[in-house]
């Protein structure tokens, strides 16, 4: 009797086992993965954009006959490096994923080669920006990446032309509708953008630009350090912070500037900053058109005002704050020729034309011969709204924490190294000189290997 | 009994080696019946803990083998005794306030005719039911810089508004106020269920004696629920040590680093910042913490075991 | 004076409970109203999230946007809800979520029942330690060992093959980490409880040990079970650090990883869907909360009481 319950119990136990398998069985790899592609994009904030990449991959897709599966990671919470790490560490996932600023770099180990799709597009398009060049570039000269069409952006201003009126500051005749900007613009520097936010302040409408410890806020940081000169780690990797003048200056600025923005700056991240504006209540971020593109959707009385153009110049220059994605192949894909022949599809000039109109000009090509797209000129109200967005002239493409090597870099930039810098010592009641000796003592940390 | 003992013993001298066939089986039974959980607890709770150490002592790469090297690097480190401070601060605060709250509400539900006790006992237990990262959400919005639905009462009624997120002081408030307003009731159904078992003609009896209120929570609700309040304080400063889903959703670790606590930062450092062997590390630093506690609670379970 | 003194003055004085009838009514009363009032202040800040999260989410984008009165809706609709009903990423993740559950306290009841029925009844050698174990494992936090599993997976995956990382059937094999312990601890409680002649008058009547578990322990232990398996619902329905370590794509996501990381967006107004999405997915644990609260209080408790 006590063996037929047991063998009754076992039963059920296996039964149970058996269903739970059957749910979820463990999917052993197999060597027949060729046929099928995973790719993971970006996010994109413009609503709509993702659906124009999902038909250009879809059509390559019947086309080639494999069987295709899209991820769309976002970068909110970091989700982005978050999958990468993830999947570097496991050797397993996506066949072709997109990485951020100095990920890929940090990760070249276990990324393919891509030195074969990046000739074609530079015999093709041109040289790349050498930004572009310079973080996709791996050691022996080696491309382990090719910019992403989509994503890859930078981070001017975006102000309340009205606002600013108001205040005195004519924006439209420093950077007027659809034509170049004029002598004027070169008053747009750091100074007359500290005047402006003071008086600002106290129309109630403060210029609010992120503090917190991700791209959006990290990205303009870079470029403002830049435009002072400021080096806090070289290129060989010794740590300069402290011999550094335009650290000190631009840490003087900063302190300035905190005063007359919103008291939370420190505490946002990549939406904060687009709520703010679109809310009515900002008068400039620094931001790509997403925050405009939803302001046309949701709030138009805003968006009719919001316009874009260049980065206040600092003593070094004008520096605009560059944020790449960057498509990549993992060594351990299964099916590298399919993602290779994908990536060259989407970086066909149609293709990239219509990835940037769907993004109403947010997506910033990395190549110069394509950044003449009629988009930036049609998108509006206001009229030219984007026209000053992409870089040109004398704004120089800045990636944040450069030159310093990538291992430390990316440490940097991941964990909001300068932002942090300016918290210790506005927020965070430290002097300039203690903030400094506080930043050498994290950028000995990030040396760890 | 008496009539039922020898048959049993002679049915037990007839099965003879059968009886002790039976025990054997008994405690293989047994073994058997408990070996999935010793299985579980060995392959996905020893053995990873142990793993960890092991990983703690390897370089960043986790090629090469630094022994304590992880250790003394982030003890140099100012961020690693921050989050030590937060940590504790974070715990003790909560817990205390958790605990002060479950007690007091649990007195005035007790006081409510027993009736009416359900549906109040059923209104104060939400918190703890709804799952922790859908309710941080709602505190999110509620405390958004632009949005908050506080601040908006605040300025109806002339009070500045706070930036509940953004400033340090007031982001670590935040997240101890959604970490107490989620444990408070678990607290407070385990005091609920304590002070029942309180015999009433104690309180009586010191009511004769001339005891005020406070006397007699003091000299009869107290001390009989002495073990109550120990464990429950005790496995609830434990949890919240523990603890990720708050602080993550809410700050993410808060303005320059001030509210991270082992969980989060073990996280930033070990997933986001691809160095697992420090993330290791960090988590391996709770365990000191979380050994003495275990100890007390041990203790404490022994007393209990041997009073009952 | 300590317990024992009052038990003692009780018992020396049998017509101790007829005195000063009157003031005590009165104060009773006076205790009962402040009762009452705090209990109301405490309801309103329990309260307070879940009701401002069901206000929210009626709100289309628009009101949120215009930010009007926050604690009140103008222009109730339940766009939000069908928009998320209707959506496939939402319902995979309730999907996912349900499939979880449902299988994590499967296990966990096939694991701890004979467990606790093991360790509480039959001494074999290392019970005591392991019952001791048992306890200690819940003293060692997920936010410990998420890390090394984390890179275990990775090397499953690496070496055996097996796709563990970003699949969620992985969170069934570790959620029973988190659910186990306790509900064996629960149900070695009420099993202690259970009077030792029942096993021996069912052991003299020629019962095993399986069948004493089968017809008599878990029918008398009924209400910890059904305790036990709310407790270990509701825990692998709400568990958030490990499906964010180790799932990563929108399909395989489960409900608190999937409504904070793919929810919010930089859409300003979707929050009212956010928190349409948090309403609905707390929707089953507070159900098995309001049909079953007694269970779920016993349960709670029965560790405390019984011991």
């Amino acid at each position: 009797m006590s063996r037929r319950t047991f063998t009754r119990r076992r039963f059920i136990a296996t039964t149970a086992a058996a269903s739970a398998a059957a749910i979820g069985f463990p999917y052993i790899r197999t060597s027949h993965a060729a046929g099928s592609l995973s790719v993971g994009f970006w996010d994109h904030w413009v609503p709509g954009a993702n659906d124009v990449l999902t038909k250009i991959c879809q059509d390559w897709a019947k086309k080639e006959k494999v069987e295709l599966k899209i991820d769309y990671i976002t970068s909110q919470g970091n989700k982005i490096v978050l999958t990468a790490t993830a999947e570097a560490q496991a050797r397993a996932g996506h066949d072709f994923l997109t990485f951020q600023a100095w990920d890929p770099l940090d990760k070249q180990d276990l990324l393919e080669p891509m030195d074969d799709i990046v000739g074609h597009l530079t015999k093709v398009n041109g040289a790349m920006d050498p930004a572009a060049q310079y973080l996709t570039k791996g050691k022996g000269g080696h491309f382990v990446g090719v910019p992403a069409v989509t994503g890859t952006q930078v981070k001017p201003p975006c102000a309340r032309l009205d606002l600013f009126k108001k205040v005195g500051v004519d924006i439209l005749e420093m950077y007027p509708t659809l034509k170049a900007p004029t002598k004027a613009s070169e008053n747009w520097n750091w100074e007359t953008l500290l005047s402006a936010a003071e008086k600002l302040q106290k129309e109630g409408h403060p210029v609010g630009l992120g503090l917190g410890q991700t791209t959006d806020s990290v990205d303009w940081v870079g470029s403002m350090f830049a435009s002072f000169g400021a080096e806090m780690v070289n290129a060989k990797g010794d740590i300069t912070i402290k011999h550094s003048d335009g650290v000190k200056q631009g840490l003087e600025y900063m302190q300035k500037l905190v005063k007359v923005m919103p008291r939370d700056v420190f505490a946002w991240d990549d939406a904060s900053n687009n709520k703010y504006i679109i809310s009515g209540q900002g008068s400039m971020i620094m931001n790509p058109p997403s925050a405009y593109a939803v302001a046309k959707r949701d709030n138009p009385k805003v968006a009719e005002h919001l316009y874009t153009f260049e980065m206040p110049k600092g003593p070094q220059g004008r520096f605009a704050p560059y944020l790449p994605f960057i498509w990549g192949v993992w060594k351990f894909s299964k099916n590298k020729s399919a993602a290779k022949s994908l990536l060259q599809t989407i970086w066909q000039k149609e293709n990239v034309e219509k990835l940037v109109n769907g993004s109403i000009g947010y997506d910033i090509p990395s190549f110069a011969s394509q950044r003449s797209f009629k988009v930036w000129e049609q998108v509006e109200p206001p009229k030219g709204a984007v026209f000053h967005y992409p870089p040109k002239g004398d704004q120089k493409i800045w990636m944040a924490c450069s030159p310093a090597p990538v291992a430390i870099a990316n440490q940097m930039y991941v964990q909001g190294f300068m932002t942090k810098l300016i918290a210790q010592c506005t927020q965070g009641g430290m002097s300039i000189a203690q903030a400094i000796d506080w930043g050498a003592k994290e950028l000995e940390g990030y040396q760890r290997s | 009994m008496a009539a039922v003992l020898p048959r049993s013993r002679a049915t037990a001298a007839a099965r003879g080696g059968g009886l002790r066939r039976v025990m054997r089986r008994k405690s293989t039974l047994a073994f058997l019946m408990a070996l999935p959980l010793i299985v579980l607890i060995g392959a996905l709770v020893v053995y990873p803990a142990l793993y960890s150490v092991h990983l703690a002592t390897l370089n960043k790469s986790m090629e090469r083998f630094v022994g304590f090297g992880n250790f003394t690097f982030l003890f140099k480190r100012d961020l690693f005794w921050m989050v030590v401070k937060q940590s504790v601060i974070f715990a003790v605060t909560a817990v205390v306030f958790k605990a002060l709250i479950g007690f007091c509400v649990a007195h005035f539900v007790h006081n409510v005719p027993a009736k009416g006790q359900r549906k109040w006992r059923g209104m104060l237990l939400i918190p703890w039911v709804i799952p922790p990262a859908m309710s941080t959400l709602a505190w999110f919005w509620l405390f958004d810089p632009s949005y908050s639905a506080f601040n908006w009462l605040f300025a109806h009624v002339g009070l500045p508004s706070i930036t509940w997120l953004g400033d340090p002081y007031w982001a670590r408030f935040s997240v101890i106020l959604v970490n107490v307003w989620y444990g408070a009731p678990f607290f407070l159904i385990m005091y609920l269920a304590a002070l029942k078992s309180v015999p009433e003609q104690l309180y009586e009896a010191a009511a004769i004696d001339g005891a005020n209120w406070w006397q007699k929570i003091w000299y009869v609700t107290l001390p009989m629920m002495r073990n109550i309040i120990s464990i429950t304080v005790l496995f609830s400063l434990i949890v919240t040590f523990a603890n990720f889903d708050i602080v993550r959703i809410l700050t993410s670790g808060g303005p320059i680093d001030q509210t991270h606590i082992f969980a989060t930062w073990a996280f930033k450092l070990g997933i986001e910042g691809n160095d697992i062997p420090l993330g290791a590390s960090v988590s391996l630093f709770m365990f000191p913490i979380l050994a003495i506690a275990a100890i007390f609670i041990l203790r404490d379970i022994n007393r209990r075991g041997n009073e009952a | 004076m300590n317990p024992a003194e009052i038990q003692a003055a009780v018992l020396e004085a049998p017509s101790a409970g007829k005195a000063k009838t009157g003031s005590t009514r009165r104060d009773r009363k006076r205790a009962l109203y402040w009762s009452y009032f705090f209990l109301v202040l405490f309801v309103v800040f329990f309260l307070t999230p879940p009701i401002y999260m069901m206000i929210t989410s009626l709100k289309s984008s628009a009101e949120i946007g215009a930010i009007t009165n926050p604690w009140w809706v103008y222009a109730p609709t339940l766009e939000n809800y069908w928009a998320l009903l209707g959506s496939e990423q939402y319902l995979t993740f309730f999907k996912n979520s349900a499939i979880v559950s449902v299988v994590v306290v499967i296990i966990t009841m096939l694991i701890s029942i004979p467990a606790a029925f093991a360790l509480a009844r039959m001494k074999f050698w290392g019970s005591a330690a392991l019952g001791m174990g048992v306890f200690l494992t819940y003293l060692i936090p997920e936010t410990l060992l998420f890390i090394p599993l984390f890179k275990i997976f990775a090397w499953v995956q690496e070496t055996l093959g097996i796709e563990v990382m970003n699949h969620y059937w992985v969170l069934m094999v570790i959620y029973p980490t988190l659910t186990v312990p306790f509900c064996t601890w629960i149900m070695i409680g009420y099993f202690a409880s259970i009077p030792k002649e029942l096993d021996e008058a069912a052991l003299i009547d020629g019962a095993s040990y399986l069948q004493i578990l089968t017809k008599i322990f878990i029918p008398v232990a009924l209400p910890g079970i059904i305790a036990a398996t709310i407790f270990a619902f509701t825990v692998s329905w709400a568990d958030f650090l490990y499906p964010m370590a180790f799932t990563t794509s929108a399909d395989q996501l489960v409900l608190p990883a999937g409504i904070v990381t793919i929810l919010i967006r930089g859409d300003v107004y979707a929050w009212g869907q956010i928190m349409a999405g948090c309403l609905l997915g707390a929707l089953p644990p507070l159900l098995i909360y309001a049909f079953l609260m007694d269970y779920y209080i016993a349960g709670l408790t029965a560790g405390a009481t019984k011991g």
